[in-house]
């Protein structure tokens, strides 16, 4: 499969390790993987599987050990921390499951954060992070502090902060793994919205609910794939399988 | 299950079978698509020969319009059935079994087949996953929806602890 | 780019507000610091250059010529070098009593009005008059009368009109150390002839000479003289068209025997150094220590602060911003930070040293309050800029270096594991266990402490060692003249020292609390896990105080002969301290770490463990 601008992420053989000797840790061990744009990934696995590292290596957070990465078409591998921080300013927006937001400002301006860095002047970037907080349903909100609002206020927050600079791929990593269920409901339908509005999404989780919310079911194990599966395209299924209604004998 | 529901329906009011398929299609939301009205008139026939249920009509009506009440035996079994706390068992049992059976017998690899059936089930969660976001919060429908995903998130645990434990047997130490 | 200005402003002014306490006490320790240094290095510029400014605040001469006749003031008046001249006046000398005290006066006869060259600046009443006389500063000082005092001169009976310094004449006690004064009869029964005095003078040799200067209205002086003390010499004052060419021109113009004696500016000026000469030993080495004083508490608090950044760095980065733009928002917060810090400091400096600078606080100097020069300025604001640097360099470093995310969960630099002392400290009991362990886990902070407090020791101990010289010496010299006059020597020394000391006293208190303080915050986990398990608010209170005891002991033993040290490299000949003060610094710090400890420990235990502990991990 050769490189063509519809694949927006690009992973051949890589890998992750801490420590050495006989400390060696093997986050990641030789994984290949192709995205397409407008694709939803799924991964899933249980804790310490990789999935998290392999989430901050497609987002720039840290470096592989080895391997080949290509996001948006440059060689994150290869990039010095100041191209790092531009991929991750412009092309990439990142969702925690801490939310992450800075403490001493407001919602509006956690939003406009990413703008400001990208050099957008303060009415544009304001404009923007007005538009995106409706979005997110927290146009009220918009001058709370972090501790004034709710987990799920927060991750909402956090989402429209990562839609700032129209980026054109967003990862989450476990986001909703700090929330209450309600919570948890709404920022599924946030995030599936984007979807549906052509984003691109990684999503690590350990909830099956949420991972079938994606296109695409990937499953790690021990740092490695161990299985994937194709969510969309096939038949509807029957839902009416669940009562179990007696057949016509 | 369906017939004690049929029974409890009626505690309400003697009803005919389509007002009674519409009240399941009702609370049950989409779940109940599957359910036709010729299925639910073989459930009223059996209750009617079990003595659970009669019959108010006239000899000349259409099957269809036939309107049906509780008899005191159906009244009996209902209260019964308030008062009965089995829960339902899902039939893990069965599939542990093909496993087995697909070791012993060399049928088919283990694994593969929890491969399949945890694809399967990964469908099913998404379709369910969907129809609860169409449905109205808080509604009976969607709360019935949010029941049968937890129970497949529940039974995917359990495949995947299977996926483990078969893909263990199969590699050599 | 005004995005980005805008991003930065915000950034620091809601952090600022969101630890307000932490930006507070920093400003507080660098104002201190840099106060500190305002005021150390305005003392330095009054002792260092008292002369050149008392010569260009009086006019002063660039040649004085002791005369034995008028007639000899015209060859000198027109030779070629000479742009300008006054006098030649009369000089006399008297026995001068006051309030059981007796001296030499040497007695100029000025004119009411102010002369072209040396006009003595007054610096307390006014200018000569008949029946009042004017003394020289350090001269009155030492004799303890001021203005509206009585003195007699000669046994005639004079009020003391005003105080003055010049730039003619060295001041007291070494008044005569420059001129080789001829024939200077005195009569009446004074033991040390000022003729001998002058003329013989080595000042080599210990003690004051008990002769200082006069000034008085020339009919005053007139009438003084008598056939018994007539008026012998004149002095004229000599302004030269090059003041560098002043010792030729005396070379050349001196006649020692029975002519005009020549002195020049600049053995005025090394006259004049003498009496500050030691002020400096006591204030170069006691600067220093203010200095290093001050900048270990702005190190701890520092110290700090770096640990809260390393989380700020990760989400700065993982939100995009660039090495240079996140290494921005710390640099402008600190040198925010520090600028104002360094105004405030400035202010309370100027504001400050004139209290130690202004007759009250016996230093030679003059004219006016010093001045705060614009290199003081330069050197202060220096400083702070310096601090903010520094402070801002590490999150700078770690922004371009380390993994975001490591940074985020602020595991660039887990605590270290030493086998050997965790299982020592198993049998101790629960405070020494609990005190023991949080100084391995983090060496670095204990070393930070250990030297906070080797820097305060060593400052005492030096403080201690220079008090005990100057009380032997004051004790060896007796302190006072033959005349019974006070040493201007050994006192302005003890009331350098006195201002020196109280400075440090105040910052090392500041030092040790901002040191006890944090070393007890940066436990705060630690301290409520310790809770959590079970252990005792007193146990985990006594186990901070052994860790801070821990790490403060080498540092106070450290700072014994760093402080020795110091005082013998500035007093060379200097006797070392008795060594019972000098384990009761030891002892006295150690006890002063433990007290204060105690406080924040206390406050700290009285919080909930689970506060702490989700604050923490958040």
């Amino acid at each position: 499969m050769n490189a063509s601008p519809t694949v927006l992420v690009h992973a051949k053989g890589l890998r992750k390790e801490y420590g050495s000797g006989e400390g060696l840790v093997r986050a990641l061990d030789a994984v290949d993987l192709d995205i397409n744009r407008g694709e939803a990934v799924a991964v899933i696995g249980p804790s310490g599987c990789g999935k998290s590292t392999l989430l901050h290596l497609i987002g720039g957070l840290d470096r592989p050990s080895a391997g080949v990465l290509s996001v948006a078409g440059q060689r994150v591998d290869e990039l010095s921390e100041r191209a790092l921080a531009h991929l991750r300013r412009d092309e990439i927006g990142f969702v925690f499951q801490a939310f992450h937001l800075m403490d001493e400002l407001t919602a509006q301006e956690n939003v406009e954060l990413p703008a400001l860095l990208a050099g957008c002047t303060p009415s544009e970037a304001r404009a923007r992070a007005t538009a995106l907080l409706e979005e997110v349903d927290l146009a009220d909100r918009a001058r709370h502090l972090p501790s004034m609002l709710s987990g799920g206020q927060r991750q909402r927050v956090a989402i429209a902060r990562a839609l700032a600079n129209d980026p054109e791929i967003v990862l989450a990593d476990e986001p909703t793994g700090n929330l209450d269920s309600a919570s948890a409901f709404e920022v599924l339908g946030l995030l599936e919205g984007l979807h549906a509005k052509g984003l691109t999404l990684v999503i690590v989780t350990h909830d099956e609910r949420i991972a079938t919310t994606a296109d695409r079911l990937i499953s790690m194990r021990d740092g490695a794939f161990v299985d994937e599966t194709r969510l969309t395209g096939g038949s509807r299924g029957n839902l009416s399988t669940f009562a179990e209604w007696e057949r016509l004998s | 299950m369906q017939q004690e529901v049929v029974l409890a329906m009626l505690a309400k009011e003697p009803s005919h079978g389509y007002e009674l398929r519409a009240r399941l299609a009702r609370a049950l939301g989409p779940v109940a698509e599957g359910i036709n009205e010729a299925q639910m008139y073989v459930t009223l026939t059996r209750l009617e020969k079990g003595g659970f249920v009669a019959r108010l009509d006239a000899p000349t009506q259409r099957s269809d319009r036939k309107v049906y009440c509780l008899t005191p035996a159906g009244q009996e079994r209902v209260t019964e059935w308030m008062s009965d706390v089995s829960w339902p068992r899902p039939d893990l049992a069965e599939f542990h079994m093909k496993l087995i059976a697909a070791a012993q017998g060399a049928l088919a690899d283990p694994v593969s087949l929890i491969d399949a059936q945890r694809r399967d089930l990964l469908r099913r969660l998404r379709e369910v996953g969907r129809a609860v976001m169409e449905e109205e919060k808080d509604s009976n429908a969607a709360l019935l929806l949010e029941g049968i995903v937890l129970r497949l998130q529940a039974d995917l645990r359990w495949l995947q602890a299977c996926e483990i434990a078969w893909t263990k047997r199969s590699t050599p130490q | 780019m005004r995005g980005r200005a805008l991003l930065l402003t915000r950034l620091v002014r809601r952090d600022i507000r969101l630890h307000l306490a932490q930006a507070i006490l920093l400003v507080v320790a660098i104002a201190v610091a840099t106060a500190t240094l305002t005021m150390a290095l305005a003392l330095n510029g009054v002792t260092n250059h008292p002369y050149a400014a008392t010569r260009a605040a009086t006019k002063g001469p660039d040649v004085v010529a002791y005369l034995t006749s008028p007639s000899q003031a015209k060859p000198l008046i027109q030779a070629s070098e000479v742009a300008a001249s006054n006098g030649p006046y009369p000089i006399n000398s008297a026995v001068l009593h006051f309030d059981g005290h007796t001296a030499g006066a040497l007695i100029e006869g000025r004119s009411e009005a102010l002369a072209g060259i040396d006009r003595p600046e007054v610096l307390s009443g006014s200018w000569v008059r008949p029946g009042g006389v004017v003394l020289e500063r350090t001269f009155a000082e030492a004799l303890g009368v001021g203005v509206g005092g009585r003195v007699t001169l000669n046994s005639r009976s004079f009020e003391v009109a005003g105080i003055a310094v010049t730039a003619a004449q060295p001041p007291y006690p070494n008044l005569c150390w420059a001129t080789a004064i001829a024939s200077l009869p005195i009569k009446g029964g004074y033991e040390t002839s000022v003729q001998g005095a002058c003329v013989n003078l080595n000042f080599s040799a210990e003690g004051p000479r008990d002769v200082g200067l006069v000034w008085m209205t020339e009919s005053n002086l007139l009438g003084l003289a008598s056939k018994a003390n007539p008026i012998l010499d004149y002095a004229l004052n000599i302004k030269l068209d090059d003041p560098a060419e002043a010792q030729a021109f005396a070379d050349t113009h001196t006649f020692v025997s029975n002519g005009p004696v020549l002195s020049t500016w600049e053995g005025i000026a090394t006259a004049d150094a003498l009496l500050v000469h030691d002020e400096q030993g006591v204030l170069k080495p006691g600067a220093l220590l203010l200095a290093l004083l001050a900048i270990a508490s702005v190190a701890v608090l520092v110290g700090r602060r770096l640990s809260e950044y390393a989380r700020r760095v990760g989400l700065l980065k993982a939100v995009g911003g660039t090495p240079s733009v996140v290494a921005a928002t710390f640099l402008v917060e600190n040198l925010a930070l520090a600028l104002f810090a360094a105004v405030v400091g400035l202010v309370v400096g100027w504001l400050a040293s004139p209290l130690l600078t202004n007759p009250g606080a016996a230093l030679i100097g003059t004219a006016g309050a010093p001045a705060i020069s614009p290199s003081t300025i330069l050197e202060v604001v220096g400083l702070a800029i310096v601090v903010a640097l520094v402070a801002s360099l590490v999150p700078a470093v770690r922004a371009a270096r380390s993994s975001t995310v490591d940074a985020m969960n602020d595991m660039a630099r887990p605590p270290r594991r030493r086998g050997i002392l965790i299982r020592m400290s198993r049998k101790l009991p629960i405070p020494a266990l609990f005190g023991l362990r949080l100084v391995a886990r983090r060496p670095r902070r204990a070393l930070l402490s250990a030297a906070n407090v080797a820097v305060t020791v060593m400052g005492i101990v030096a403080v201690i060692a220079f008090h005990a010289d100057v009380n032997s010496r004051v004790s060896t010299a007796s302190g006072l003249t033959a005349g019974g006059l006070s040493d201007p020597v050994v006192n302005r020394d003890e009331q350098m020292l006195a201002v020196i000391t109280i400075m440090l006293v105040a910052l090392a208190v500041l030092n040790a609390l901002f040191t006890t303080w944090a070393s007890v915050l940066d436990a705060r986990r630690s301290s409520a896990l310790m809770r959590a398990l079970g252990a005792r608010a007193r146990q985990v209170s006594s186990g901070l105080v052994v860790a801070q005891t821990l790490s403060a002991l080498p540092g106070a033993i450290v700072g014994i002969p760093l402080g020795l040290g110091l005082f013998k490299a500035t007093v060379k000949s200097g006797a070392l301290p008795s060594p019972l003060w000098l384990i009761a610094t030891v002892i006295g710090t150690l006890v002063a770490m433990a007290a204060l400890t105690v406080v924040p420990a206390r406050i700290g235990s009285m919080q909930s463990i689970v506060e702490v502990l989700q604050s923490e991990a958040a």
